[in-house]
């Protein structure tokens, strides 16, 4: 187990970022680091999570450990053109503000590789549209915590659909279902944060 | 009707209702994590003026699903309906973390950190639900007081908060919905005690219930 592996498995910030940069002094390459390292401790600390040994806690000190670490890849991979596992657009739909598990699953979703823009509460189907578009996203991922604010949903999927962009769809939130997502003609659910980053791997294979 | 204000210091918040806000059923979390947890408790706690405003009202049952609320019919569904037989009053109340801790709630989020923002969401839970449990603590109904429950929660659909806010005045307590029937401040809380002579207060029967994502839900 390499050190960054443990820091960020054990949610360790700051040992994380010097973890890192001691990879990169030793002539590892921004793609290696972030496959052999960064991605296996998050799909670790996921897989404790899933198993009811860790708490959302872990998984949050986890993510911002990984996130900082890719602070300092980014500039890197950019000028080296690295791969991402996928672009994801992820918001909150218009009407609901509550943006705290979605944020969870956007940072389960970077610390796996993903590109994510993240639009934050209250966005319109307009919005998360001009996103994917912008952006050559792979999957749009909607999140609701109202039952009120969940309708809105379908008329995401269906203003996607008709605008001809080529985009997965997966939903969450805590009113809704399997079924539900099937109903609105969403391309997947998940229940929780850990499971959203399977189903999106899933999604772009 | 009455409105009551409070403050809360550190020391007196409840840390297992904390955890339990965070998702750890009756264990602590480990060190790291207390002490991240104090930390945001000591920045956010002198920003929190806690508020509740509440109204005695005549109520009934008048169907398995169905009941009023100071003259207004209401629908929670079957599973609060099962608790209300012999329901003849009613307290109904509106609670909230309060202006102040929603802006500081605000701050926090824009930092970015995504740990210390569920911690202080986790909190903003924690003092909203204190709101009620101060009104339960005030009430002396000289009748039988059930359990709280709330549009949105065991089945109960959130719409109905729109006729729910019209039993009081405007911005009771500083809070507002939105067409979503979202309150503003986030962190507040509505919801009526059912009372009655012959009403026998019952526990939550969270395993009836199919939102198993429920913040409140208990183990079983």
């Amino acid at each position: 187990m390499s050190a960054l592996f443990d820091a960020i498995f054990k949610g360790l910030l700051p040992a994380a970022k010097t973890a890192v940069q001691e990879a990169l002094d030793a002539g590892q390459s921004p793609q290696e680091i972030i496959n052999d390292n960064m991605v296996p401790a998050m799909e670790a600390i996921g897989k404790e999570f899933a198993e009811g040994r860790v708490f959302v806690p872990n998984l949050l000190l986890s993510a911002r450990a990984m996130k900082g670490a890719l602070e300092i890849l980014k500039p890197l991979m950019q000028a080296e053109n690295t791969t991402t596992a996928g672009t994801v657009v992820i918001g909150t739909v218009k009407g609901d503000l509550h943006d705290i598990g979605k944020n969870l699953v956007a940072s389960m979703l970077e610390g796996r590789g993903f590109k994510v823009i993240n639009l934050g509460a209250d966005v319109s189907k307009e919005r998360f549209i001009e996103a994917a578009r912008d952006n050559d996203a792979d999957i749009i991922c909607l999140s609701a915590l109202l039952t009120t604010t969940m309708g809105y949903m379908k008329e995401i999927v269906d203003a996607v659909r008709e605008s001809g962009i080529k985009v997965r769809i997966m939903v969450g939130g805590a009113p809704l279902n399997a079924e539900f997502a099937r109903s609105i003609g969403a391309d997947g659910y998940s229940s929780n944060a850990n499971d959203a980053v399977d189903l999106a791997k899933s999604l772009v294979a | 009707m009455k409105e009551v204000e409070f403050t809360i210091a550190p020391e007196e918040l409840s840390r297992q209702s904390v955890w339990f806000a965070m998702g750890y059923r009756g264990s602590t979390p480990e060190q790291r994590i207390c002490d991240m947890a104090e930390e945001v408790i000591d920045a956010l706690l002198p920003a929190a003026v806690v508020k509740y405003m509440y109204r005695l009202v005549p109520a009934s049952k008048i169907s398995p699903t169905a009941i009023t609320l100071g003259g207004t019919v209401f629908n929670p569904g079957g599973i609060i309906g099962s608790y209300l037989d012999g329901m003849t009053d009613a307290c109904i109340f509106i609670g909230t973390a309060g202006r102040e801790f929603d802006a500081k709630l605000k701050e926090i989020n824009s930092e970015g950190d995504i740990v210390t923002d569920f911690i202080a969401d986790s909190i903003g839970t924690v003092l909203a639900e204190l709101a009620v449990d101060r009104l339960e603590r005030d009430l002396r109904p000289g009748l039988n007081l059930s359990m709280p429950y709330s549009p949105g929660y065991c089945g109960w659909d959130i719409r109905e908060q729109q006729s729910f806010f019209p039993l009081f005045p405007p911005e009771p307590c500083g809070v507002t919905l939105t067409a979503s029937s979202l309150m503003q401040p986030e962190k507040s809380v509505s919801g009526f005690f059912a009372m009655g002579e012959k009403l026998i207060r019952q526990p939550y029967h969270c395993e009836i219930c199919k939102n198993s994502k429920c913040y409140k839900r208990r183990k079983g």
